[in-house]
């Protein structure tokens, strides 16, 4: 009976937490992914994660939020590594392209100069606009969640803007 | 220039890409909202920081009441091997020297008393044999000699003489001295007076043989011999005076002892002072002490022993990590 009332207390604890970052996971994942479909895929793989684990989050060492972004990332690793694994024992070597003719990947609202940018980005430099420029988050808390330091967070997000603009202003003018 | 001033500069970006956030489709948040936690299983975990932290101090707290009940059941047990610091067996006169199975024998061994010698005098009137022992504390070597210097010439003062001496010394503050003197049996009294004045008093004995019947019986033997003598023919006389002569020199020496007594004098410095035995206190601490440095050598020796391999562990689990890092970069800028 105790059990099941700290099963019950957990999944409540848990849905709650759920609800309330479930879009900031999913925009981490879809720009890190930049696929829409892989992204929802991971975010439902990563909220299991965290339900498997919630027990030992630890509220002193971080936000939710931070920590879900982290299990995110970890997840999407994951995947592409299977990925790369899988494409390499069927010879395929090319990059995986985001699907552009599917309509928007990055958000509904997006200039397709922004959302082409955005798509020529690499993950690593997508996950650092996600987190410091979607997510808002601190640039302490972005380092952590990088598994980086707070310098060369700043330094990958100054980059990873540098190539927007550029890019986007190579669209406008073309 | 900071990543903030940085993000201002890229407004018009960073405005759209906010306002475009992508949001979880709702199939996606019916698909999050069905997740049920599954059934509990055992799986390893690395035990938290606090925990670690509360099982150092725990460990610490053990090993400094190991050392504070070690140490305190180490006095006590010294406590009670060294409760009897001045213990020293005794070993009780024997009734039968003490008091003498023969008739005419007096004896007495008294204890170590700070007062003078109390003596059995001998009896006037009597013939008697009187030797008596003394054993006395000097306060060091320098004491010791003067002690036996005065015995000397005390003895010698009396009408005695000195029959022999046995002076040693060790390490110059230990010595002892062993004096048999014979003075005449009527200075007796003077002659242990002043010897008990030499020092403390350890042992005294004093012992009093009556001879008169033997003395008188050997009067009666020689006496008879010299009327024997007299009527003996040329032929016996010899042998008679030969025999004669011989009791005649016994005689002599019975009546010799009996006129000096003898004493047997025993000087020695004190015994080495034992080392003040440690407080119970300090003992306690010297214990607590000894088993924490105990400890610190094991851990110190599991340090040693068991160092390379943490070291090689962690080397191997830093290098894995950024191995790995290194491997997730490369991966994201290719992704």
């Amino acid at each position: 009976m105790t059990r099941l009332r700290r099963i019950d207390a957990v999944t409540t604890e848990f849905a709650e937490a759920a609800e309330r970052h479930l879009d900031d996971v999913h925009a981490f994942l879809v720009y890190l992914t930049g696929d829409r479909t892989v992204a929802e895929d991971l975010t439902a793989e990563t909220f299991a994660r965290a339900l498997e684990r919630w027990r030992r989050f630890d509220p002193s060492r971080g936000s939710v939020r931070a920590w879900l972004c982290q299990l995110a990332r970890s997840t999407a690793l994951d995947h592409f590594r299977a990925d790369e694994r899988r494409r390499r024992r069927e010879g395929r070597f090319a990059a995986a392209e985001p699907r552009e003719g599917d309509g928007p990947v990055f958000g509904e609202g997006l200039s397709p100069e922004l959302e082409h940018a955005l798509a020529r980005l690499s993950a690593a430099e997508r996950e650092v606009v996600a987190l410091r420029v979607v997510l808002e988050l601190e640039g302490d808390v972005a380092a952590r969640v990088l598994g980086i330091s707070a310098t060369a967070c700043s330094t990958r997000l100054s980059r990873a803007l540098q190539k927007l603009e550029k890019e986007v202003s190579a669209g406008v003018a073309a | 220039m900071s990543p903030l001033e940085l993000v201002g500069d890229f407004d018009h970006i960073t405005e759209q890409l906010r306002a475009s956030k992508p949001v979880a489709s709702p199939a996606l948040r019916e698909r999050v909202a069905g997740l049920r936690p599954a059934e509990p299983r055992w799986t390893f975990r690395l035990p938290s920081r606090r925990l670690v932290l509360a099982l150092a101090a725990v460990a610490l707290l053990a090993s400094f009441v190991a050392a504070g009940v070690t140490g305190l059941g180490g006095s006590k047990q010294t406590t009670l091997a060294g409760s009897r610091p001045g213990f020293h067996p005794t070993i009780a006169p024997r009734a039968g020297s003490a008091t003498g199975g023969a008739a005419g024998v007096e004896r007495a061994l008294q204890p170590a008393t700070p007062s003078a010698m109390s003596t059995v005098a001998p009896a006037t009137g009597r013939i008697q044999r009187y030797d008596a022992t003394l054993r006395l504390r000097v306060h060091d070597v320098d004491g010791l000699s003067q002690a036996t210097q005065r015995a000397i010439n005390l003895t010698r003062g009396l009408g005695g003489y000195v029959g022999s001496i046995d002076y040693a010394t060790s390490g110059g503050n230990r010595g002892g001295a062993m004096l048999v003197l014979r003075v005449p049996v009527g200075k007796i009294q003077a002659e242990l007076d002043g010897l008990t004045d030499l020092g403390t008093i350890l042992q005294q004995r004093t012992g009093i043989l009556d001879v008169t019947r033997r003395v008188d019986r050997e009067a009666k033997q020689i006496a008879e011999l010299e009327r024997e003598l007299a009527q003996a023919s040329p032929q016996d006389a010899p042998a008679i005076r030969a025999h004669l002569a011989t009791l005649r020199a016994k005689h002599a020496r019975l009546l010799r002892s009996a006129r000096l007594a003898r004493i047997v004098v025993g000087l020695t410095t004190p015994p080495k002072q034992a080392a003040v035995p440690p407080s119970r206190f300090d003992r306690t601490l010297d214990d607590a002490g000894s088993v924490l440095v105990r400890e610190l050598e094991i851990l110190i020796y599991a340090l040693v022993v068991a160092g390379p391999l943490l070291l090689l562990g962690a080397a191997g689990v830093a290098t894995a990590r950024a191995a790995r890092r290194r491997s997730d970069r490369r991966l994201l800028e290719r992704a």
